[in-house]
C-alpha cells in the first residue's frame, strides 16, 4: 500500500468517526432536556442499557437470552428450509416434468410475504414454537429455491454435452456438473434468504411471544419504554450484520474457485 | 417437435394445479374431513371473497376500503423513500467526500430490518398512518440507497473519460453517463423496496391498526374465520404481484433492449 492510499484510509475513518460522533452529540443534545427527551432516551442511557442488560433480565431471560432464542429459532427453521429448498430448486430447474408439477404453487405462493401467513399459521399450530419455525421456513424456502432453480437452468449446455458425450448418466451429470455449478447461485439465495428469516423471526415474536429479540421490542412498546425497544434495536442489528458477514465469509471460502467470488 | 413438448409439460402444469385444487376441494367443501375452522374450501373462499366486496362485518370495511387504506400508507411511505433514497444513493456514489461522511450512519442503519423500527414509531407517533408511513420509508430508503449508490458505483472509467475528452463538465458526465449506467440497478433496487415496503405495511397492520388488508387478516384470526384470511392473502400476494408488474413494465420502456 503506497502513501496516498494510506492517507485516503486514514481520511475515511476519521470521516467516519466525524459523523458518527456528530449523530451521537446530536442525538445527546436533542434528548437532553427537550420535549423530545421526555419520549426518547439518549444515546449513553441507551448504550448503558445495552450491555447491562447482559446480566440484567428483561422479562424472561437477559438479552444474550433472548437473541439465543431468536437465533435457534432461525437456525433450525432455516436448515430445513435450505436443505429443502436447494432440493426442490435444482430438481425443478433440470427435469422438467417436476418443474411442470411444482412450478404453478410455487408461483402462487410465492407472492404472499411470509408474515402475512401469520394468522393462519396461529390458527393450524397454536402459538408455540412452531408457528415460529413455519413462517421462517417459508420466508428462507422461496428464496432459495428460486436461487436454485435459477443455478440449474442457467448450467453451461458445453458442459453437459461434453460429459453426455463421455458416457456420464443422468445422475452423475446432475451429481458432479449441475450441483456445484449452481453452488454461487445457491448461495446468493442462502444470504437473502438468512437476511429475511431474520427480519421474519422478529416479526413472528412481534406478534405473538414471550421470548427472543422481536418480543423484547415490542413489550418495550407496550410498557412504553423506549430505551428498552433501543437497546432491542441494537441486538437485531448487531446480529443482522454478524449473519451477514458470516455469510459472505463462508461464500468466499467455497467458492474460491469462481472468479470474482460473488 | 420442440412445440409439442412445451404443450406437453403445460398440460402437466394444468393437471398438476387441477389435481391440488380438487383435492383441497374433497377434503374440505365435499367430505369435510378438514373442518372449515381450520381449512375452508375453494367454495368457501371464493363466496366469502365476492360477499366481502360489498360485506363489512365483521371487521368494520370492505375489502377495496381495507385496501385502499393499505395501498395509501403503502405508497406513501414508499414515495418519499424513493423520492430521498434515490439522490442520496447517487449523490453518495458520485461525491466521495459526502461518501465518507454518510455511509458510516448509513452502516449502521442497514442491518436493522425495516420492521423492527414498528415499535419505536409507534411510541413516537401513535397508531395512525403517518407512524406507518414512517416505517415504510426506512425499509424503502435503504434499499433504494443501496441499489442507486451500487448502480453508480458500476460505471465505467473509460466511459467517463471520453466525456471528459469531448468536454464534459461534471454535472453532464453524471447526468448524461452515470445514471443511464445506473438504470437497471435503480430499477431493481425500486422493486426490491415495492416488495419491502409492502410486507412491511402488512406487519405493521398485524401488530397495530384500525384499517387495512393486514388488520383484517389479524382481526379475521380472533373471529376464527380463516376463510377471510385466505381471500386477504390472496389479496396480498396479488396486489403485491401486480405491484412488482408494473416496475417490470417500467423497465421494458426505460431500458430497451439493455443497450445502456
Amino acid at each position: 500500500m503506497d502513501r496516498q492510499q494510506t492517507n485516503q484510509t486514514l481520511k475515511r475513518i476519521a470521516a467516519g468517526a466525524f459523523s458518527i460522533a456528530a449523530f451521537i452529540l446530536l442525538w445527546h443534545f436533542g434528548t437532553k432536556g427537550t420535549d423530545l427527551g421526555k419520549l426518547m432516551p439518549g444515546p449513553f442511557q441507551v448504550i448503558g442499557q445495552f450491555f447491562r442488560s447482559f446480566v440484567k433480565k428483561i422479562g424472561p431471560e437477559t438479552v444474550l437470552g433472548h437473541i439465543a432464542w431468536s437465533l435457534s429459532r432461525v437456525l433450525i427453521a432455516f436448515s430445513v428450509a435450505s436443505v429443502a429448498g436447494v432440493t426442490l430448486g435444482l430438481t425443478m430447474g433440470w427435469y422438467r416434468k417436476v418443474e411442470a408439477i411444482f412450478r404453478p404453487y410455487f408461483e402462487m405462493i410465492r407472492p404472499i410475504p411470509p408474515i402475512a401467513w401469520i394468522p393462519m399459521a396461529i390458527i393450524w399450530f397454536g402459538l408455540g414454537e412452531m408457528t415460529v419455525y413455519f413462517l421462517i421456513f417459508l420466508a428462507a424456502f422461496s428464496n432459495v429455491t428460486m436461487n436454485a432453480y435459477a443455478g440449474a437452468k442457467a448450467v453451461d449446455p458445453t458442459l453437459v454435452g461434453a460429459a453426455k458425450m463421455l458416457g456420464a448418466n443422468d445422475r452423475q451429470i446432475f451429481l458432479t456438473i449441475v450441483l456445484p455449478s449452481s453452488v454461487p447461485y445457491i448461495f446468493a439465495g442462502l444470504q437473502i434468504a438468512l437476511s429475511s428469516s431474520w427480519a421474519t423471526v422478529v416479526a413472528a415474536e412481534m406478534v405473538r411471544s414471550s421470548r427472543g429479540i422481536g418480543w423484547v421490542i415490542i413489550s418495550g412498546m407496550e410498557l412504553n419504554n423506549m430505551t428498552q425497544i433501543l437497546v432491542g434495536i441494537i441486538g437485531i442489528g448487531l446480529i443482522g450484520f454478524l449473519l451477514a458477514v458470516l455469510m459472505r465469509n463462508i461464500e468466499a471460502r467455497l467458492i474460491s474457485w469462481k472468479e470474482g467470488g460473488q | 417437435m420442440k412445440n409439442e413438448g412445451k404443450s406437453r409439460y403445460l398440460a402437466l402444469s394444468v393437471l398438476s394445479l387441477s389435481v391440488g385444487i380438487i383435492a383441497w376441494w374433497f377434503f374440505t367443501d365435499f367430505l369435510k374431513t378438514i373442518p372449515a375452522i381450520v381449512m375452508p374450501g375453494p367454495v368457501k373462499v371464493f363466496q366469502t371473497f365476492a360477499k366481502k366486496l360489498f360485506d363489512t362485518t365483521p371487521d368494520g370495511a370492505t375489502l377495496l376500503q381495507h385496501l385502499q387504506s393499505s395501498l395509501t400508507v403503502a405508497l406513501s411511505g414508499y414515495a418519499i423513500g424513493v423520492l430521498i433514497g434515490i439522490p442520496l444513493g447517487i449523490l453518495m456514489a458520485w461525491y466521495n467526500k459526502l461518501d465518507m461522511f454518510i455511509r458510516p450512519l448509513f452502516d449502521l442503519l442497514r442491518p436493522i430490518p425495516g420492521l423492527a423500527w414498528i415499535p419505536v414509531m409507534i411510541v413516537l407517533f401513535g397508531i395512525g398512518i403517518f407512524s406507518k408511513a414512517m416505517v415504510i420509508f426506512l425499509s424503502v430508503f435503504v434499499a433504494c440507497v443501496i441499489n442507486s449508490y451500487s448502480g453508480i458505483k458500476q460505471t465505467k472509467a473509460v466511459h467517463l473519460w471520453v466525456g471528459q475528452t469531448f468536454g464534459a463538465s461534471n454535472f453532464e458526465l453524471l447526468w448524461r453517463i452515470a445514471i443511464p449506467t445506473s438504470l437497471p440497478m435503480l430499477l431493481t433496487g425500486l422493486r426490491v423496496a415495492l416488495g419491502a415496503a409492502w410486507t412491511t405495511l402488512i406487519a405493521a397492520e398485524l401488530l397495530a391498526s384500525t384499517r387495512g388488508v393486514g388488520f383484517m387478516i389479524q382481526q379475521s384470526r380472533g373471529l376464527f374465520r380463516p376463510d377471510i384470511i385466505i381471500v386477504g392473502m390472496i389479496t396480498i400476494g396479488g396486489v403485491g404481484a401486480l405491484l412488482a408488474k408494473l416496475i417490470t413494465l417500467l423497465e421494458k420502456i426505460l431500458l430497451k433492449g439493455g443497450r445502456w
